[in-house]
């Protein structure tokens, strides 16, 4: 074998060596999440996990594995972790909305998955009950993974050899659609991240672990501004969510907007170069949008239109673009939309009023939404880059 | 190392030494391969399947384009390779026998024999495992063929599927060789930042041998280039992830050197054929404008902006550029309002704008011969960017140019002839291959 082969051979295993995550090592990483999965972090509760789904390190190494493997589409390009990128907040911070299979749009801003171990229910308008089911839509969704069917992908991971034994050792039992269901609820699960600077203080007794300007900030949330009504805190814990379905306004203000679109939209073509381009422009190169009922389309009550879940707010200062639809792309956004008491149509919720909150205030908010960040919300990326995505 | 693998660089090697043969092709190609001394046979369209087009699946489709042929203007061979996997460019390896088609969205690279018919297209190899091969690199985009390997310019990653992405080598037998991540802020690698932007993206990729240089371009990643249109120009987040920057590397080495501020997006890149022309253009598809990539005196590459294209502020978008082989005339496609517009380039520090011509509602790719008197055009961008509705032509179309204007001479309807969104064009002859 030549030199330069044996380079262009070694080259690869180099630069894996270079891109390596160096904190979390293979072997032991699963151990540790799961006895986070099993005893939580401060300032949440103890996670709940269904008794015939116990938690255990090989269910949530298998479910991280399955969760990036690019193999269990149609065309092989996506996987979960594309659209929940774990560097990005287990979301999406380039993108409003999603995109999936051959580039079809989906309507909603892919959510973080950090603390949804904690939602009663799933998806931004909870049409699903829990973890073990909830993949199943994704899977087959003609514009997410487009798999042809569900068996297709049991019989795909029964013939790819490197789950070869996989979920022998994790059940005794092999592969299922039940199983697969299994393993990426056991990961998703794991991840949890609070032990915040909020968390210490309150939960913790360091009086010092946030500032004054943030201190301001909580008495504004749980007082003037109103808004743990629904992001809610408790004695011992905070969840920053009422698992409950709410019209704020911004799900109709979107839907008037798309009915009755502006004449003319601002691109930035390139940093600080703005164009306004014609609505007949943008038209001419856009296929069909789509409205979006939110909670109606699950019950098809007309109570329920434009209602989404109240979204937990933990590190949300890590989880940009904001909404259902991703369309504030700045914390302050959202915190402006709320001050002016939404949309003010006709059936949003009376918790959703002006708020006269000023600029100084404003800014104490957005302070204390800034100590809901993880000290450990790093660590859920390393642990899901403990192994290269598998490709084909 | 095979004997095709010597011979292609034993072949690569003589076209350089040799004084008095063309190293040009018809007017795009990589230096380092033969060209087609007389008028092209064939044009091959590498071609997107759509949805309700024919077999709906991705073609490499062959038009007969000899004058006097009784199929002139007409295809004259149609090979489905499966799948929709937004078909998009294609190469020729240096020795020209073998045309490379990439597929951004699937990665697959499918390898057709154009030499042993050159009128009708054989796939003798799919690679299937670009990602992987790679460590990660998603969307192979440019196939620049090298003596005896493949330069593949990326334009996304397996991560994230945003724009960070690599160069990547194979050998003309398919085999991988290596990958070359883009330089960034956290790894530039050793390439100096010439204006604090960096940005780790890729698109196209070019090579000016006498000079040791290579240069990459920037669009952007997966989540953009499949994405509708439309919905990006209106997501504002989005709209933050096109390339920046054209980034200089050693040729022979493949480590970059310098990494120059080129904002909106530039695309193409077209080196001068000139002995003494050392410079590059290039076109910022988001603002309009056309770049120059020059060397100094002292050997020293800089980005200058040299003119706008159509009015910016319209976003005319663009597209693929054709350079003349006598450095003189720029042909460059503006896909919004579907025009060619040519550019003299005699100065290339004050480009002109000297004529214009509506080709289609949209217009995407441009391929001139190399006497620069046939000029083709297709149509498609890329899937759900493309025009909808009635706008959605889809073509070639051919035209003469006698020096002051494009007369067509056929047109091919890509959707009557079931057949797709027509991409990339690239030439074939049987005079290439002897008898």
């Amino acid at each position: 074998m030549s030199i330069s082969r044996l380079i262009s051979l070694a080259l690869p295993f180099f630069l894996c060596l270079c891109f390596a995550v160096p904190t979390v090592r293979a072997d032991n990483w699963a151990v540790r999440v799961l006895e986070r999965s099993m005893t939580g972090s401060l300032g949440l509760p103890v996670p709940t996990h269904p008794v015939e789904n116990r938690p255990t390190a090989d269910k949530i190494r298998l479910g991280r594995k399955i969760f990036f493997d690019r193999r269990l589409s149609l065309n092989r390009t996506m996987s979960c972790g594309m659209c929940h990128i774990p560097e990005q907040g287990f979301g999406n911070h380039e993108l409003q909305k999603a995109v999936g299979f051959e580039g079809r749009s989906l309507r909603r801003n892919a959510p973080t998955l950090v603390n949804a171990a904690f939602y009663e229910t799933l998806f931004w308008d909870g049409r699903e009950t829990g973890f073990e089911t909830q993949f199943i839509s994704p899977l087959l969704a003609a514009n997410e993974m487009a798999n042809p069917s569900a068996g297709q992908v049991v019989a795909l991971i029964e013939e790819l050899s490197d789950y070869d034994g996989a979920f022998e050792q994790a059940f005794g039992q092999p592969v299922s659609l039940h199983r697969i269901g299994e393993v990426l609820a056991a990961y998703q699960r794991s991840l949890i991240a609070a032990n915040s600077p909020f968390d210490r203080w309150r939960f913790g007794g360091d009086t010092n672990a946030i500032s004054e300007q943030q201190q301001r900030g909580y008495q504004l949330f749980t007082g003037k501004a109103g808004c743990s009504q629904c992001h809610q805190i408790g004695e011992t814990s905070a969840l920053f969510t009422d698992n409950a379905y709410h019209d704020t306004g911004y799900g109709w203000m979107r839907e008037h907007e798309r009915q009755n679109p502006p004449s003319h939209h601002p691109v930035e073509v390139a940093p600080g170069v703005v164009f306004h381009v014609s609505r007949k422009q943008i038209d001419d190169v856009s296929g069909p949008s789509l409205p979006d009922l939110g909670r109606y389309e699950v019950t098809q009550n007309p109570a329920d239109s434009w209602k989404y879940r109240t979204p937990i707010l933990r590190n949300v200062a890590l989880t940009a673009p904001y909404m259902h639809d991703g369309g504030f792309a700045k914390l302050r956004d959202v915190l402006d939309f709320y001050n002016r008491g939404g949309a003010s149509h006709d059936q949003q919720s009376p918790l959703i009023r002006p708020l006269g909150l000023t600029e100084a205030e404003l800014q104490d908010l957005e302070a204390f939404l800034q100590a809901l960040t993880s000290a450990d919300f790093a660590e859920l990326a390393r642990e899901a880059r403990v192994e290269e995505p598998d490709n084909w | 190392m095979g004997f095709r693998k010597l011979a292609s660089v034993f072949a690569g090697a003589t076209m350089l030494m040799s004084p008095g043969l063309s190293l040009a092709d018809e007017t795009c190609q990589s230096p380092y391969m033969p060209k087609i001394t007389g008028e092209e046979e064939f044009v091959y369209v590498w071609t997107l399947g759509k949805e309700g087009i024919g077999d709906e699946s991705d073609k490499l489709v062959t038009v007969d384009v000899r004058k006097g042929s009784d199929t002139y203007g007409k295809v004259v061979a149609s090979l489905s390779v499966g799948g929709r996997n937004e078909a998009h460019h294609a190469g020729f390896s240096a020795d020209r026998r073998f045309l490379w088609a990439g597929g951004l969205d699937t990665n697959k690279i499918f390898v057709f024999d154009v030499h042993s018919d050159p009128g009708k297209p054989i796939l003798t190899k799919t690679i299937d495992t670009f990602v992987k091969d790679t460590g990660g690199a998603v969307g192979p985009h440019t196939f620049y063929g090298l003596p005896g390997r493949m330069m593949i310019s990326a334009l996304s990653n397996d991560k994230d599927h945003g724009g960070r992405t690599a160069l990547v080598e194979y050998s003309d037998e398919g085999e991988f060789i290596a990958t070359h991540w883009m330089p960034t802020a956290e790894d530039p690698r050793g390439a100096k930042i010439a204006s604090d932007v960096v940005d780790g993206y890729g698109y196209d990729v070019r090579a000016l041998i006498r000079k040791n240089v290579m240069l990459s371009s920037s669009f952007t990643g997966w989540s953009n280039y499949m994405m509708d249109f439309g919905q990006m120009l209106e997501d504002g987040e989005a709209m933050k992830r096109f390339g920046q920057t054209v980034v200089q590397w050693d040729l022979h080495s493949r480590q970059p050197k310098k990494v120059m501020h080129v904002p909106g997006a530039p695309l193409e890149i077209r080196f001068a054929w000139g002995p003494e022309n050392n410079y590059a253009f290039t076109t910022a598809a988001l603002t309009s404008k056309l770049w120059l990539i020059h060397a100094d005196d002292n050997n020293e590459w800089h980005a200058k902006e040299v003119a706008d294209i159509g009015d910016p502020a319209s976003i005319p978008l663009p597209v693929d550029i054709s350079i003349s082989a006598d450095d003189s005339r720029l042909w460059i496609n503006t896909f919004m309002d579907g025009k060619t517009r040519l550019f003299d380039i005699s100065d290339p520090y004050a480009p002109k704008q000297i004529y214009e011509k509506v080709i289609g509602d949209q217009v995407n790719m441009v391929s001139q011969s190399w006497d620069g008197k046939r000029v083709y055009f297709t149509s498609s961008l890329l899937a759900q960017w493309d025009k909808k509705g009635d706008a959605d032509d889809q073509y070639l179309k051919a035209y003469d140019w006698d020096g002051k204007d494009l007369k067509l001479q056929f047109e091919l309807d890509f959707y009557k002839e079931g057949l797709g969104r027509a991409h990339i064009m690239r030439f074939g002859s049987s005079k290439l291959f002897g008898s």
